[in-house]
């Protein structure tokens, strides 16, 4: 049983004062778990702030036909921008921010196993974002006007061909998002490593939390599927820097090439990024329900079905190139495949909810949003699953609404729950719960005004990518909600940044254990110190705390 | 050291005043920034790509040394004003559901019949089927082939032109074909009502018996034009449901007087799937 003589009148908060030099040292060098973790986060919410102001104008620019608050050329780069940055800048550094702060945590040790390439991880995926944004100020030569990439976050051939994009706006979007990728490949290594052999005794593979478990299987999928997009932005530098032509179509190259390489990864992408919504749902629907996750063995299977079958499906997001018919038939059956294990996930969910005593607290207001949302989103992904539906609303804004609520409705509303959760371990300190209500009511409906209308957009014709339309073809309504719904969650997302400023200073002092947890980070103080246990924790169950808390009736007895 | 010092309980304290990690190095970001510049000098200027690459090395040699021969580490220090609170034990335990006992209604059946009993089961049934259908023939057209050359015109081309005359004699292949195909079907079904009886929710003689029969005669008249269209043709609907009841309360009968036996749908996932074995210990508590 953990000690009882510790002092029980202690100060929650340090406060020794700030040095500033010695402080920006500790963070510059640091190789803490803890520090990187944070570092990952705020870089990539500072990122999604950008991305966000940038959805947000181009949702002004498509209130009203025949629009004009920006020019084409900008729009183009807005969208472009938008999804590079959303998937590269913001999904992927959140996944690794969490597995860095978390992972440690949860299995009972001091550090990842590789510290310093942790550290590098980060800062590589930082100077690559900014590499890549360097672009408005670069992309045409130092003497040009300059210009970000404008070819779409999937940049398709043969439209990076020099012939159609000249200055070096392609090249700053394939090196930026090289570069940034180094760093996700070298934070999926050091979870790997560190979960394989740094559990604590006693976390067997068995007993490991759930969270880690779907972030083990996350980095996995990040050291298979980064790689193949990684060759594939060489093979477009070799292309546009030494005429290799690989995907140059006008010299014998394949621009349908790209598209296999770019999809090979682009659809496990879209599961790496949807992992943590699932890792932060198994964690906090038990501890607000107030029951053990439910089928916590068929969950770890269902996660490692879902790593396996998102690797044979990339085809999908080809049916309108023009395959045969068999390989039309294959990747439509693989996708549908795939709704089997996630419906497990969900309905496991669902189960652990049913017949427990719910605490609706933000986070988990946060996790039921994210049930309903990523329900519809995984409805309508089956429904694109079908090839002929999707020949029908293949680049139309239908297939926006789709994604949109898989990663916003789906990975975002998780993340924003997850944040709420683990606040109070962070910063010491709780998060103002009325005003994280706010942000919950005007972040989902904002969300659903935006998005539940672009279905209807795209099933009435209206393509993607386009920089204004007509007006009497139908569109009008369903833009002008989205645009408002979109500065809803605009106004959301502000009162979220407000509150986490404002509760790490004023905040009431949220002591070790605010949630009554099971896992081990809520085992030792917030913030947890540097060494994160005096001694490393011995466990004997998946709840390690409640057989701390329940010494006459422990889960070890029946695991 | 050994295990018992440096392991304890989540937010267990040690004797130790510090504790040993990895220092703190800039080398990493320095060696990040100079990979960046030199991927940067493809888009910028070339001397940037140098500067870059001459970053990177000295970066890289300063990132060895801080690992070769040996990790640098720094001693931080416990601070004991900054331990977790100790964790509160809390009296409430919780009721923990053991699947099957009375009081938490199980919808999946914990024992079944034996499959044999359903093999069993159902060729008896349909023995006692095949004898009413006879009957039948025998009562309607002089003739317990009647109804053997009708099932077996499913199968055995030519059958479904035959006259009334050649319905009524004995055909040894459609004699056969029904045989084989009857037997089969009987035993078949044996074993669905042998895995679903358990099922039922109540009076399981009466939904196998009766209810299911009726279920299965609806199902048959919509699908027979199509399966059968002779036998659809000739079909008394009042003698089929009547086989078809004596299948159902004959196998059904058989079935039930067979000795359950347990399945594994009480047992957790992993312990079905052979992954996890429960102590000895856990068993007596359970």
């Amino acid at each position: 049983m953990a000690s009882i003589d510790y002092p029980l009148e202690r100060p929650d908060i340090e406060d020794t004062g700030w040095h500033f030099a010695e402080n920006l040292y500790r963070w510059i060098a640091t190789v803490d778990h803890k520090k990187l973790g944070l570092m990952y986060i705020v870089s990539a919410l500072i990122f999604l702030c950008v991305a966000g102001v940038m959805a947000v104008v181009i949702r002004l620019q498509l209130a009203f036909p025949n629009g004009h608050v920006v020019d084409p050329d900008t729009y183009d780069r807005l969208f472009t921008m938008h999804g590079t940055t959303m998937v590269f800048l913001v999904g992927m550094p959140i996944v690794a921010g969490l597995s860095n702060y978390l992972v440690p945590l949860m299995i009972g040790a001091r550090d990842m196993a590789f510290p310093r390439l942790n550290s590098f991880g980060f800062w590589i995926f930082l100077f690559g974002g900014l590499l890549l944004y360097y672009s408005y100020i670069g992309g045409s030569g130092l003497s040009g006007a300059g210009s970000a990439p404008d070819v779409g976050w999937f940049a398709y051939a043969p439209l990076t061909t020099k012939s159609f994009s000249r200055g070096h706006s392609v090249d700053y979007w394939a090196l930026g998002v090289l570069v940034s990728g180094f760093g996700s490949i070298a934070s999926a290594i050091n979870v790997i490593a560190t979960t394989i052999s740094l559990r604590c005794p006693g976390m067997t593979l068995s007993k490991m939390p759930m969270f880690v478990w779907v972030m083990l299987v996350d980095a996995w999928l990040i050291l298979i599927a980064l790689p193949p997009l990684s060759a594939g932005q060489i093979m477009l530098l070799l292309d546009r820097y030494l005429g290799a032509n690989f995907f140059n179509t006008q010299h014998g190259g394949s621009a349908v090439l790209w598209q296999h390489i770019f999809w090979i990864f682009g659809h496990p992408e879209v599961y790496i990024l949807i992992f943590p919504a699932f890792a932060i749902l198994s964690e906090l629907v038990p501890i607000f329900s107030r029951k053990p996750l439910f089928g916590r063995p068929a969950m770890v299977g269902a996660v490692v079905a879902i790593g396996f079958i998102s690797l044979g499906v990339w085809a999908h997001h080809m049916f309108a190139v023009g395959m045969t018919s068999w390989s039309n038939t294959f990747f439509a059956a693989s996708s549908m495949l795939v709704g089997i294990p996630t419906g497990i996930k969900i309905f496991n969910w669902t189960a652990t909810m049913y017949g427990g005593r719910i605490r609706l607290l933000t986070p988990m207001l946060f996790c039921c949003a994210f049930l309903l949302q990523f329900l519809v989103a995984g409805l309508t992904g089956i429904m694109l699953a079908v090839a002929p539906f999707d020949w029908q609303l293949h680049d139309s804004y239908f297939v926006v609404a789709h994604f949109h609520f898989t990663l916003a409705g789906g990975l975002v509303t998780a993340l924003f729950g997850g944040f709420y959760y683990w606040y109070p371990k962070v910063a010491g300190r709780m998060y103002n719960e009325t005003l994280a209500k706010w942000h919950f009511w005007l972040f989902i409906i904002g969300f659903n005004l935006t998005f539940i209308p672009l279905h209807f957009a795209g099933t009435l014709g209206m393509p993607r990518r386009i920089y204004t339309y007509a007006p009497g073809r139908g569109w009008e309504i369903w833009n002008q909600l989205a645009s408002l719904g979109a500065l809803m969650q605009a106004a959301a997302v502000t009162l979220f940044a407000w509150n986490v400023i404002y509760s790490a200073i004023k905040g009431e002092p949220a002591g070790d254990d605010p949630w009554d947890a099971w896992t081990l980070e809520w085992g030792t103080t917030s913030p947890p110190p540097e060494y994160n246990f005096e001694k490393l924790p011995v466990v004997r169950s998946s709840r390690p705390l409640w057989d701390l808390k329940h010494p006459n009736d422990p889960d070890w007895k029946y695991e | 050291m050994s295990i018992e010092t440096h392991h304890g309980e989540a937010g267990e304290h040690t004797e130790a005043t510090h504790i040993q990690l990895p220092a703190p190095t800039f080398w990493p970001m320095i060696f990040a920034f100079g990979i960046t510049l030199l991927f940067a000098g493809l888009v910028t200027f070339w001397a940037v790509g140098v500067v870059g690459a001459i970053i990177a090395f000295r970066s890289a040699v300063g990132w060895w040394d801080n690992v070769i021969p040996h990790e640098e580490h720094e001693e931080l220090p416990i601070d004991p004003a900054h331990r977790p609170a100790p964790i509160l034990v809390e009296d409430r335990s919780v009721v923990r559901v053991q699947v099957g006992e009375q009081g938490h209604r199980m919808r999946i059946p914990i024992e079944v019949h034996p499959y044999s009993a359903g093999i069993v089961g159902g060729l008896i049934g349909g023995a006692a089927m095949a004898i009413l259908a006879c009957l039948y023939g025998l009562v309607t057209q002089h003739s317990i082939w009647y109804p053997v050359n009708l099932l077996a015109g499913v199968v055995v081309p030519g059958l479904g032109e035959a006259s009334l005359q050649q319905l009524r004699q004995f055909n040894g292949l459609a004699f056969v074909a029904a045989l084989i195909g009857h037997g089969i079907l009987s035993a078949l079904v044996g074993i669905v009502y042998a895995a679903i009886m358990p099922m039922f929710p109540k009076y399981a003689p009466l939904w196998a018996g009766i209810l299911v029969p009726l279920f299965w005669s609806g199902l048959v008249a919509t699908s027979l034009s199509i399966l059968n269209p002779a036998l659809n043709d000739r079909i008394s609907w009042p003698w089929f449901v009547v086989c078809q009841l004596a299948f159902g309360l004959v196998g059904g009968y058989v079935i039930a007087r067979s000795t359950n036996i347990q399945t594994m749908q009480s047992l957790p996932l992993a312990q079905r799937a052979a992954l996890h074995f429960p102590t000895d210990d856990t068993k007596s508590e359970r």
